[in-house]
Formats: structure tokens, C-alpha cells, sequence
């Protein structure tokens, strides 16, 4: 009796827990397909439809433009981020070099300086510079963010991959940096991809450096949010659409790398 | 020969990037911060004023304010995640259909962006048409027409709540990780004997996740003291300046009153606390580590 009703508690527990995690989510999926009308009633009886995703995208709010500068900021970071990341993450994790704990103690410690105050020289530089409210300026500014961490989150994958094989090869005569690319980077691809992927998000996600360097050409997507906030009020039905179009292609990312990401985190942050 | 550089070579263009984003503006606000730069009156730096800048904001009470309201939000903040997330761990480190689910949702919180979260939460706040406001209304009927985001403490409590509802996931997922890593055959020994779970998680788990909490919980801090996001998007700071963090407080010095020497001093005060928390934070994550491995 006794184990029935613990047995009953935890199941309405978890599912109380569920609640809490996905109803904003869900709330702001419903809302994105309602009408104006329905947006502002609490009724769950309404006739979907898809004409808020037409509104987002065609004039004024163009989502489509701020679509492209998130998708291009994000992905031209990670491929500068990561490769770079990763030699380092390689070369902390199996040389013991000079100045080594300095270094990485200097990296790590820059992944907690607050943005704010990376993007005021950033801002009064590109303004020289006649970059504000380019792509590449957010470029710029995001690596700043990003590759610590990835150095940091690579580090662990590579710290857990065993060093026998690449003794091996290289006592067969083959050069460290062959090791490198046809032995280590296989083998920590997964640890790789996780990161890109987390690298992706934070900067998919990012908004202070898009708030103060973008104003019309750059705006990414969490930015273009502030929009929707007109003089006849916050208009929620279509924040609600660019809210899925900003989460949804996170979601299908995040969930795949779900698995790893949960080593990933332990490994970079425990170790 | 090139092989005893190799370790070298592989820093630089990590090393670069770093130097680049990081150091140079950090060195450049920093020198910035002992200057008189109004941005609206002059396009090049004006004259040093010494730490006029840094002695203003020692008696300017909106800056002391966003003091304060950052030294509640983190208190609350880190205290409510990591306590959530430990319990959440616990319960969710067992097998089961349900328990895999909820894992699996877990992520989705964090996924999100911090300003859509602070967007989302704004309108089902929202004394007319949000859901959540009415919905409380509904249960607690004294509940009913409370002006959320308009009262100064209410709406530090949504800000607060947005916080841990984005962060406990994250932290959630570091907990387990720390579970798995605890031997089992204590637990299971204390179990045999007869021990309550409540001693067994008191007694037992939480001395061998000590580790784990304390990285989780200095994180946090340093993830809170950044809040910015879901000010801008959620509360704009208010009512009033009520939930006007050091981040957006800087923000504004900076990008709407142009105050370039102040703003970079506010800036350097706040990486000044960051840095002594994250010196701290590796020595404690190096000397855990020689624990480990002793």
C-alpha cells in the first residue's frame, strides 16, 4: 500500500515537472496559430491557421532577412570556433608545455568575462570601422564567446580518448599532426559534432551583441523579437511565430545531441 | 625539431581569437575607464580624469541600486537552481519510462533563447490575456488582478523564475552526471541496514556530490551576475528600476547615454567580482582535481 502510493507520488511528480518544462512552450506554439483574436482569449477551441508565419515573413517584419543573418552568424562562428578549438583542446589535453596551466587558466577565466563589456570597444571600434550592423562584426564578437567554451567542452571528449593507438601509429613513423587527422579527430568526432552543435546554439541564441551592433541589415532573430513590440501594443501572436521559427531548428539540434550532451557537460565542467 | 613546437603551433589559432575578442577589448575598456568620453558630443576620446569615473559610481544611487537588485537576483537565482536541480537529479537518476521523458525534455528549457523565454513569460503574465496570470487568478482567487509585472517584487520573482526555469535543466544534467559518478555499493549497504531514504541522500549522496555543487552553484553565480536578457525582454528593468540589473544598467550608461568612461569603469567593477569568482572557481576545480587523482 505504502509502495503503490509512493509509486502513484512520483509519477504525478514527473509529470507535474513535465508540465512546468513544456507549457510556455507549448503556450507559445499555440498562440502561434491563432488568430489575432483567439491570441488574446485563453480559449483552446480555435480555428488554426497560418497566416501569422505569412505576416513574419513578407513586409515590415521580414523574418526571412533575420532568418539568413542567424543561420550565417551561426554557422560561419562555428566553423571558424571550432577547428581552431579543437588543436587547442588536442595540444592541452597531451602536451605538457611551459606556461601551459597559465594559458589554459587564462582561457578558461575569459569564458566569465561579462559581454557587456567585450561589446563597448567592440562598438566604438566598428564604428570607426563603418561595421556596425554587419554580419561580420557579430562574427567577431561571438567567437569571443564561443571558443573558450568550445576549447573547454573538446578538452573533455579528447582527455577521455585512450592514447594507445596513437603511440602506436607514431612509433610505426607516422607525424603527430597525421595522428591528429586520421586517428584523434575520428575518434572525437562525436565529442566535435556535440560541441559545434552547442556552439551553434549559443550563438543562434545570443542577444546582447545583436541589441547594441545590429539595427536594421544584421538583426538576428532573437533581436528582431524586440520588434513586435509597436506603439498599438506587443503583438503577440506574431512574436509567438518567430518564437517557433527561432526554436524549432534548436530543438531538432539540441535533441540530437541530447545523449552526448549530457557526458559533454559532466566531462568539461567536473574535469 | 618541428615536432617540439607542434604544441605551440596548435595554440596559435585559438590563441589569436582569444587574444583578439577578449584581451585587447578588455585592455582597451580598461583604459577607457580613467577617461571622459561623451559619445554624443565628441567622436574621439576626451582627457584622463584618473578614477573620477569609478568614485562617481561609489555614490551614484542607480548604480547601487543595480548592485543590490544583481545581489538579490543571484541569491535567489543560484540558491532555487541549485537546490531544484539536485532534487531533480535524484529523482530522475532512476529507470522508467516517465523518469527517460522527462530526461529527454529536460533540454528543451535550456535550448531556448533567453529573450524569447523572457518574451514568452511576459505575456502569459500579462494581467488580460496571459494565461498564467488568469490561470492563478482562477485557482487563487486572491490571486485574481495581481498587476505581476508591475510590482516591484513580482516581477523580480517572474525575473527570478524565468532564470531558474531556463538554467535547472543544464544544472540538472551536471547532477546526474555527478550521481553516476558516486559507487553505488554504500547507498545499497545503508539501504540493506535499514536507513530511511532521507538519511541516505542527506548522509550518503550529498558529502560525496560536495564537488559538483560547489562547481554548479559558483557557475550559476557567474551565469546570474550576466543577466541581461530577459531584463530587456521581460521587464525592461522595472517597474521603476526595481529589476535593473548591473548588465543592463551598464547597457544603458553605455548605448542609451552614450557615456562611454563611466560605462566602461561600471563595466571593469563588474568583471573585477567575475574575475575573483572565476580565480577562485579554477584553484577550487584544480585542487578537486588533486583530490581526485591522490
Amino acid at each position: 500500500m505504502k509502495k503503490t502510493l509512493a509509486y502513484l507520488g512520483e509519477r504525478a511528480l514527473l509529470t507535474l515537472i513535465s508540465v512546468v518544462l513544456l507549457f510556455p512552450i507549448a503556450w507559445m506554439f499555440l498562440t502561434a496559430f491563432k488568430q489575432p483574436r483567439d491570441a488574446y482569449s485563453l480559449s483552446l477551441n480555435f480555428e488554426p491557421t497560418l497566416q501569422n508565419f505569412v505576416t513574419v515573413f513578407s513586409d515590415p517584419w521580414n523574418l526571412g532577412s533575420m532568418v539568413m543573418n542567424s543561420v550565417i552568424v551561426a554557422t560561419v562562428t562555428v566553423l571558424i570556433a571550432v577547428p581552431c578549438a579543437a588543436l587547442a583542446a588536442y595540444s592541452f589535453s597531451r602536451f605538457r608545455v611551459k606556461g601551459r596551466k597559465f594559458l589554459f587558466f587564462l582561457i578558461l577565466s575569459t569564458q566569465f568575462i561579462p559581454a557587456v563589456v567585450i561589446v563597448l570597444p567592440f562598438f566604438l571600434m566598428f564604428r570607426q570601422l563603418d561595421m556596425l550592423d554587419t554580419r561580420l562584426a557579430l562574427i567577431i564578437v561571438n567567437l569571443a564567446i564561443v571558443t573558450p567554451f568550445v576549447i573547454w567542452m573538446i578538452k573533455g571528449f579528447i582527455d577521455a580518448i585512450p592514447t594507445d593507438s596513437e603511440e602506436a601509429a607514431m612509433i610505426d613513423g607516422a607525424s603527430r599532426l597525421r595522428v591528429i587527422k586520421d586517428i584523434v579527430m575520428p575518434m572525437a568526432a562525436p565529442g566535435i559534432m556535440t560541441s559545434s552543435i552547442f556552439c551553434f546554439i549559443l550563438t543562434w541564441n545570443e542577444f546582447l551583441f545583436a541589441l547594441i551592433l545590429s539595427r536594421r541589415d544584421a538583426v538576428t532573430l532573437p533581436v528582431g523579437l524586440v520588434s513586435f513590440r509597436t506603439e498599438r501594443g506587443d503583438l503577440w501572436e506574431l512574436m509567438s511565430a518567430a518564437g517557433v521559427m527561432i526554436t524549432v531548428p534548436i530543438f531538432i539540434m539540441a535533441l540530437f545531441i541530447q545523449k552526448h550532451f549530457t557526458r559533454g557537460m559532466t566531462a568539461g565542467a567536473v574535469k | 625539431m618541428q615536432d617540439r613546437l607542434l604544441p605551440y603551433w596548435l595554440l596559435v589559432p585559438a590563441f589569436i581569437i582569444v587574444l583578439a575578442t577578449t584581451i585587447y577589448p578588455l585592455a582597451y575598456s580598461f583604459i577607457t575607464s580613467f577617461r571622459a568620453w561623451d559619445l554624443t558630443k565628441s567622436r574621439r576620446p576626451e582627457g584622463f580624469v584618473g578614477i573620477d569615473n569609478y568614485i562617481y559610481a561609489a555614490s551614484e544611487s542607480q548604480f547601487l541600486n543595480s548592485l543590490w537588485v544583481t545581489f538579490i537576483f543571484v541569491i535567489t537565482s543560484v540558491a532555487l537552481t541549485v537546490v531544484l536541480a539536485m532534487a531533480l537529479a535524484l529523482l530522475l537518476r532512476r529507470k522508467g519510462p516517465m523518469h527517460t521523458f522527462t530526461r529527454i525534455i529536460l533540454i528543451l528549457p535550456f535550448a531556448m533563447s533567453p529573450a524569447l523565454i523572457g518574451v514568452s513569460y511576459r505575456f502569459m503574465f500579462n494581467p488580460e490575456f496571459g494565461v498564467l496570470a488568469n490561470g492563478l487568478g482562477a485557482v487563487f482567487p486572491a490571486l485574481q488582478g495581481v498587476p505581476w509585472l508591475a510590482d516591484p517584487q513580482l516581477a523580480m520573482g517572474i525575473l527570478v523564475l524565468t532564470d531558474v526555469w531556463h538554467w535547472t535543466p543544464y544544472m540538472t544534467f551536471m547532477c546526474l552526471g555527478g550521481l553516476a559518478s558516486i559507487p553505488r555499493e554504500t547507498e545499497e549497504a545503508a539501504r540493506i541496514d535499514g536507513a530511511s531514504n532521507l538519511r541516505i541522500v542527506f548522509g550518503i549522496i550529498l558529502p560525496q556530490m560536495r564537488g559538483v555543487i560547489l562547481v554548479m552553484a559558483v557557475l550559476k553565480t557567474i551565469f546570474a551576475l550576466k543577466m541581461f536578457d530577459q531584463v530587456v525582454t521581460l521587464t525592461g528593468g522595472g517597474p521603476g528600476t526595481s529589476t535593473e540589473t548591473l548588465a543592463y544598467f551598464i547597457f544603458n550608461v553605455g548605448f542609451r547615454w552614450f557615456d562611454m568612461g563611466y560605462a566602461s569603469a561600471l563595466a571593469w567593477i563588474l568583471t573585477a567580482i567575475m574575475m575573483f569568482i572565476s580565480i577562485w572557481y579554477v584553484r577550487m576545480l584544480l585542487s578537486e582535481r588533486k583530490m581526485a587523482t591522490a
